[in-house]
């Protein structure tokens, strides 16, 4: 659960999790770690959940190309996990320790806990400084009481006058209409429902021990990663998971990669990879990039396109391949960039 | 990932705000604004062409990566106000809410009819069963708090499950799949979401797992084809041109195309020369017995999509859908072949362009189309195909309708009151 502010140090290696054929990363450090160490930025498919209705901006998770999380497995600073079985042997199978569960839970309240007095302290300074923008001041005292209660239309907060300072009332004004017990119901409630393996449940709700007058209800949190409960730890080698399937362009995406240009997929450009010169946040790539056998024969056609298009986008259209090795001698990858000469 | 270079491409058609900001990597300092006034959209952010190794490019480059940290960073936290609980329930791979609140679930969600709930007759009528897609949507959208099935621990407790994280939500809901037989790809996940996004309602189309019903009527062009006799044009043709279509095809091979003859207009000499058949599809009609499509597993309408803010959908009798949309996997496939896309085509409706529209307007609209969604790594691309008949909108009997007559329509021809014309001399 990352919600510090400062991307925190990564231990390498790091997991990369395998669902269904796809790499993804689920922690925003390692998804800020990989770009900013290692030049991989991946795809982020996710939506922001603070900005629900728009495609502009995306959200954890982050998808590896294949090409990616092949690179960051050979370089040994990830490795894979294969997450499907990780949960449901874990977390439906049963393998997860109950005192581990409970230690979750309670870090998980403990975590919302958090979220709910932060939340009252914002809810507080928005107040006090609407209050101080249409007043000229932050003292409550000095505000006619019905103003107050105009003001706020909670007219079902009978019991808040404006002299009352105490946390209480504002905590629950705070956090919604609701009272501090009537909020522990409605958190718990479900349970009587009853989880889907089980029948249903009927006994009391059993408020949570944190919940106090003086602390508001813990707010429910959805964690972004299972990390914890899961703790995933590098396999030993004969268990590793088989390396990423790549295309054939892999020679050429790694030896961009080892240039140090950040590479992201083009196929909107009619190319296998786009390729930046520094971080995609800040600069515009400078090649549409396709990989190609050395021996491989291609329409001169695709030279032509290619460059119409690389060029009408100010990009230069690169194609390269690995040249086979000469008697020992190792040849290594070499690239063609085709610009139109428009004399 | 797109850039935004790409304006330097001499455009003719889409103005700038045909440009797709989700295009390219945006710079998440713009984030905050977006948030706090909602619809604004943020400007593109000004990019370098490359590394110069300043203070000051290194120092934006920081403030762009932690704007994307802390954004990327932010906690799904659940009010007690707003606080949905979802089960999932793992032998369906689906999740369950018990009268789950808020506009998001007009439009997702089902309750099953009795004998088809998995959970029994008990509150069935209260409980609403998301699929994998609208469940892990829900989740990360942070609308939806989804809880693992309780241990019989919790459950002594009085606890409920433990809470499912994104990448819990993600390993079950698309990685579980293959084995509950399910046919949720993450290329279909991302459209999904997406769409979402942008407010459209996406339901799964009957050809979600399989090659679907057999076509019906709604595939082929009604049976009233006579009537269209009956449009001006043809009328036009019927009068001055009788008989014209079968002379085309009696010509012997060895005489001349026009011959010899009085004509009193080009179209009949036209029509002579149209020798050439082409694939037409309002000609083709719906077959006595009922065939099944013959779609490739990989290209197949995937998803119904709803315009956002439609007043009539309703959830039970969700009526014809504004598109019919199906997700490619663009590493796994090439280009599809004719047989591909014809056989995808057909299992489209019948939807034939506006009557006397433009020439080109008919052209882009076609007689049958399907919006392709070619997901390449987490980046969509949107393609429509449209089923053009080019061979039935014939040039030469546009009489009166060219760029010229615009204005004047029909009755202008030529030294009529459109004198713009001839003004010059």
């Amino acid at each position: 659960m990352a919600s510090s502010s400062a991307a925190a140090t990564v231990a390498e290696p790091f997991p990369i999790f395998t669902v269904a054929h796809k790499y993804i990363l689920y922690d925003v450090d390692t998804v800020s770690h990989a770009r900013a160490a290692h030049n991989i930025t991946g795809v982020l498919i996710g939506g922001l959940p603070q900005a629900p209705q728009q495609n502009v901006f995306s959200g954890i998770p982050l998808e590896l190309m294949p090409e990616e999380a092949r690179l960051l497995v050979e370089k040994g600073v990830a490795y894979l996990v294969d997450d499907v079985k990780a949960h449901k042997d874990g977390v439906l199978g049963g393998a997860l320790a109950p005192e581990e569960r409970r230690a979750f839970q309670n870090a998980l309240r403990k975590h919302g806990a958090a979220a709910a007095r932060d939340a009252e302290r914002k809810m507080e300074e928005r107040k006090k400084g609407a209050l101080e923008k249409k007043f000229g001041s932050s003292d409550w005292n000095d505000i006619p009481e019905d103003m107050l209660l105009s003001t706020g239309k909670r007219g079902a907060k009978k019991g808040k006058k404006a002299g009352s300072r105490t946390p209480v009332p504002n905590s629950a004004a705070a956090s919604g209409t609701a009272t501090p017990a009537e909020e522990v119901e409605s958190l718990f409630t479900p349970v009587e429902a009853g989880p889907a393996s089980g029948p249903p449940k009927t006994g009391p709700p059993r408020a949570p021990s944190v919940a106090s007058s003086a602390e508001p209800t813990p707010f429910a949190v959805t964690p972004a990663t299972s990390t914890p409960p899961l703790n995933p730890i590098p396999p030993p080698p004969q268990e590793e998971l088989p390396l990423p399937d790549v295309p054939s362009s892999y020679p050429l995406f790694k030896h961009l990669h080892e240039k140090s240009y950040f590479m992201s997929p083009g196929l909107r450009f009619g190319c296998q990879y786009t390729a930046y010169p520094g971080d995609p946040l800040r600069f515009h790539s400078h090649f549409l990039c396709s990989g190609m056998g050395w021996e491989e024969e291609f329409d001169l056609l695709d030279i032509v396109g290619g460059g119409r298009l690389g060029t009408g986008v100010k990009k230069g259209y690169l194609i390269g391949g690995r040249e086979p090795d000469d008697a020992g001698q190792e040849k290594g990858v070499r690239t063609f960039c085709i610009e139109w000469g428009g004399m | 990932m797109a850039d935004a270079d790409e304006d330097v491409i001499p455009r003719t058609g889409p103005s700038m705000e045909d440009i797709d900001l989700s295009d390219e990597t945006q710079d998440f300092r713009f984030l905050a604004a977006l948030s706090a006034e909602d619809a604004k959209i943020p400007k593109r952010g000004e990019k370098d062409f490359e590394p110069h190794a300043t203070a000051l490019q290194s120092n934006t480059l920081a403030a762009s990566r932690q704007a994307m940290h802390n954004a990327l960073a932010f906690q799904r936290i659940h009010q007690p106000k707003h606080h949905t609980i979802a089960h999932y329930h793992p032998e369906t791979n689906m999740a369950y809410a018990y009268n789950p609140k808020g506009p998001l679930f007009t439009r997702m969600g089902q309750i099953l009819p009795a004998g088809q709930d998995p959970l029994g007759e008990e509150r069935r009528g209260h409980r609403l069963w998301l699929l994998p897609e609208e469940a892990l949507y829900l989740l990360e959208r942070g609308t939806i708090d989804i809880r693992w099935p309780a241990t019989d621990e919790e459950l002594a407790a009085g606890e409920p499950g433990m809470p499912m994280s994104l990448q819990g939500g993600h390993a079950v809901f698309i990685g579980d799949e293959p084995t509950h037989s399910g046919a949720l790809t993450y290329e279909r996940y991302s459209v999904f979401s997406a769409l979402k996004r942008q407010g459209y309602t996406v339901l799964r189309a009957p050809t979600w797992d399989s090659a679907g019903p057999p076509l019906t009527e709604a595939n082929y062009p009604p049976r009233t084809s006579s009537s269209s006799l009956l449009h001006p044009s043809r009328l036009w043709t019927l009068l001055f041109a009788p008989a014209l279509t079968p002379n085309t095809t009696s010509l012997p091979d060895t005489s001349s195309l026009v011959q010899p003859g009085l004509y009193r207009s080009y179209p009949s000499i036209y029509a002579r020369l149209a020798l050439i058949p082409f694939h037409n599809t309002p000609a083709i009609t719906h077959p006595p017995t009922p065939t099944t499509p013959s779609t490739d597993p990989a290209f197949r309408i995937t998803y119904h999509v709803y315009k956002p803010g439609s007043t009539t959908y309703k959830k039970s009798a969700p009526g014809a859908p504004d598109f019919r949309l199906a997700v490619v996997n663009g590493r796994e496939t090439a280009v599809p072949t004719l047989e591909q896309l014809g056989a995808l085509l057909e299992t489209a409706p019948w939807d034939p362009p506006a009557e006397g529209g433009q020439l080109y307007g008919r052209l882009r609209w076609g007689w049958k189309n399907v919006v392709l969604a070619i997901v390449d790594q987490g980046v969509t691309s949107y393609l429509r195909v449209g089923d053009t008949v080019f061979g039935r909108e014939r040039l030469f009997e546009r009489v009166g309708r060219g760029p010229g007559a615009k204005r004047g329509g029909r009755g202008g021809g030529r030294g009529g009151r459109g004198g713009g014309r001839g003004r010059g001399k």
